[in-house]
């Protein structure tokens, strides 16, 4: 059921306790061509599961051991960042709060039309990459920033609140030429070739930085 | 357990208390009424006796004033004439004497005698002297001139027995003229020193000359109260307490039945709801696999090349899904499929049936004020029906009955039932309301299952009706509109060759008025 997904595209994880379901589910799923690992034992599904895959997760809200809203809340108290769909039998609208309350992506009643599934599940892996994509870039710039030395992060946050090369020599005490080349050791420690990019990725973190 | 014991320990002593309340006063009243015919008895009896010693003032008054005025001369004549006579008029008085001027009184009584007109002659009126009360005698005497008189009174005598209030022998009461530590007893009444009530009435009798004091007793004793009166008054409380415990009991138990009933139909809509959620889950778990199977088979189909491998092997999973919503299905009527009626019929007498449900209906029509009219043919077969489906089929018609008809006013509410022959030779049982009806867009779906034209209505209660009826051999429907509200008609067999069972002419509840 993976013919049509390459190992590279997204993978979705499929917890429910009936096979016919899971197999069904699996099919259609894998049918635009994202892969499907399905559980039957929602603690094994808790204990194994590939966190760093980018993807969904598909949770039944009745099945036997654990019930899947607890176990929703379980995961991202964990820090999981998957979205999750959730799906029911009979949701009543206590039981659609609940799940939404506690973080849910979705809420979806069985049987589920295949394009209601498949449009939440892609809305799903999209947000999903891009909240990963985000916070690689966070992670990068964080990385960068830890080069600068001490002086180039005073330089910088003059840089961000506006200040020309000659306002900063005034402030820092230094000729305008060594301000221009703490200026040129910091773009290119950074690799932002503008000042527009150079404050929109770092601004943040000069905040951050401020006593 | 306890508990009870203490309310009924509290209820005994309220009742005890209300019991003793009343009979003490009833013995109070009649130690009153007692009272005052004592009080009333002592003035009469004060009055007889004053007036008769008032008698004896009078008597010496006239005979001072028959006294001649020249001494001597006429003083026999009177002496002759008049004193003998006396005691025949007068027969309290047993004796006169007479001292005239110069004489003296006879030896025997003539030291008291001379005391006493010594000291009349001082007073200017009547003195007594020479009283012996013990035996009721006395000596009256007045000092006049030319002669002193003398009367010998027997107080015995005295008691005008012709008008006394009481019986001398049998009353209760002690009346004795006391004087100087003397006493005369004129009737003896009852002992005194006995316990009870003491009455008291202590008067000088209304003759300056002659002080007696009347003194009149008696003494109540419990005997004389009115214990058949109180005891009475005891066993009524009693009665009406426990009446009024039975009542409050039979309440409590009504009310308790009541409620129970209540819950019953609470758990009844519970049970349903699982049984609802619990059917839902089941199905829900193929019919998922079911729809993304086969959706799954259509997008396989629809790419090029189609997945035809793919696609198979889907719709296979499909097939086997659908054959298992099936099992669910038949499971679930199997679980709640009822046993078979048709067995179970017996002959019975239709208007006994209908009689049964409509006591159990009757508060429900007294609430809504609704008018009933129940007709039953003479001569009704015996009908073939299982006893308690018929009962839920008619209760349950009745019922929907009253519930159409609180859409109208109070005065318009009527329910008739009508038992009759059918031409094919089957009863029918007509259930009519005067309710706004139904209308005709709902006409052809009432026997659906979950069909309602109520508010939070199951619509499963005709449907149910109508799998009763069928699994006995009757038949239901709704009769064509006619004039204003429904009419419902269950047609029953009839018990070959059965007569009509017992009590033919059953008794029918009378129509409940409004």
């Amino acid at each position: 059921m993976t013919d049509h997904a390459t190992p590279l595209s997204p993978l979705i994880h499929l917890v429910d306790d009936d096979a016919a379901v899971r197999e069904g589910l699996s099919l259609l799923i894998g049918t635009v061509g994202l892969r499907v690992q399905a559980w039957a034992d929602p603690l094994a599904f808790a204990a194994g599961f590939d966190r760093a895959s980018i993807g969904a997760i598909v949770l039944d809200v009745r099945m036997p051991g654990t019930s899947g809203l607890a176990l929703l809340e379980q995961l991202l108290a964990q820090g999981v960042d998957q979205p999750v769909v959730m799906l029911t039998g009979h949701g009543t609208v206590d039981m659609c709060r609940r799940a939404f309350k506690a973080g849910a992506a979705e809420f979806l009643e069985k049987p589920v039309d295949d394009e209601v599934l498949l449009e939440a599940l892609q809305n799903a892996v999209r947000q999903h990459v891009r909240s990963r994509e985000r916070h690689q870039a966070d992670q990068q710039a964080r990385e960068r920033h830890a080069q600068l030395s001490a002086r180039e992060r005073e330089v910088l946050g003059l840089i961000v609140e506006g200040l020309t090369n000659k306002e900063i020599g005034r402030a820092l005490e230094l000729s305008p030429r060594t301000v221009e080349t703490h200026r040129a050791n910091l773009f290119a420690k950074l690799g932002t070739e503008s000042l527009a990019q150079l404050i929109r990725r770092y601004a943040a973190l000069v905040d951050n930085d401020a006593p | 357990m306890t508990k009870a014991w203490r309310h009924r320990l509290a209820g005994l002593l309220l009742w005890a208390l209300v019991a003793a309340a009343g009979a003490g006063w009833l013995a109070h009243a009649r130690v009153e009424q007692l009272r005052a015919a004592f009080d009333t008895d002592a003035r009469i009896v004060h009055r007889l006796l004053s007036q008769r010693v008032v008698q004896h003032d009078a008597v010496m008054a006239t005979l001072a004033l028959l006294q001649p005025p020249v001494p001597g001369a006429v003083a026999d004549t009177v002496a002759a004439s008049t004193l003998p006579r006396l005691p025949s008029v007068y027969p309290q008085i047993l004796a006169v004497l007479q001292r005239p001027a110069g004489a003296a009184w006879p030896a025997a009584q003539k030291a008291a005698l001379d005391a006493a007109e010594a000291s009349s002659r001082r007073s200017g009126r009547a003195e007594m002297a020479l009283a012996d009360l013990a035996a009721g005698r006395y000596h009256l005497v007045l000092a006049g001139t030319p002669a002193s008189y003398a009367l010998q009174i027997d107080l015995a005598a005295t008691v005008p027995l012709e008008e006394w209030p009481m019986n001398p022998v049998t009353s209760p009461v002690r009346v004795a003229l006391e004087r100087a530590g003397q006493s005369f007893v004129v009737q003896p009444g009852r002992r005194l020193d006995r316990m009870g009530w003491h009455f008291s009435v202590h008067k000088l009798l209304a003759s300056p000359s002659q002080p007696l004091d009347v003194v009149a007793e008696r003494t109540v004793t419990p005997a004389e109260l009115p214990w058949w009166a109180m005891l009475g008054w005891c066993a009524l409380t009693a009665t009406l307490w426990a009446g009024a415990l039975a009542w409050w009991r039979q309440r409590v138990a009504r009310q308790r039945a009541e409620e129970l009933l209540r819950l019953g139909q609470v758990a009844r809509l519970n049970t349903l709801g699982e049984l609802a959620a619990g059917m839902a889950h089941e199905l829900n778990q193929p019919l998922t696999a079911l729809l993304a199977s086969t959706q799954a088979a259509k997008r396989l189909l629809g790419e090029s090349p189609p997945d035809l491998d793919t696609a198979f092997e889907a719709m296979a999973r499909a097939v086997e899904q659908a054959r298992r919503a099936s099992a669910v299905v038949g499971r679930l009527r199997r679980l709640v499929e009822r046993p078979d009626l048709a067995g179970q019929v017996q002959p019975l007498a239709l208007p006994v049936a209908v009689g049964d449900v409509l006591r159990l209906v009757e508060p429900e029509l007294q609430q809504r004020g609704v008018v009933l009219e129940v007709q039953a043919e003479h001569e009704l077969p015996a009908v073939l029906a299982e006893p308690v489906a018929l009962q839920q089929i008619v209760h349950n018609l009745v019922m929907n009955a009253l519930q159409a008809m609180e859409q109208v006013a109070q005065a318009e509410r009527r329910l008739e039932l009508h038992m009759g022959n059918q031409d094919s030779g089957q009863v029918a049982l007509t259930v009519r309301d005067h309710g706004p009806g139904i209308p005709a867009e709902a006409r052809d779906r009432l026997f659906e299952p979950f069909y309602t034209t109520r508010e939070g209505g199951l619509g499963l209660g005709l449907t149910l009706c109508e799998s009763l009826a069928q699994a006995m051999g009757a038949q239901l429907w709704l009769a064509p509109a006619a004039g204003r509200g429904a009419a419902f008609v269950l047609v029953l067999p009839v018990a070959a060759h059965a007569p009509a069972p017992a009590h033919p002419a059953a008794p029918l509840p009378t129509p409940v008025l409004p």
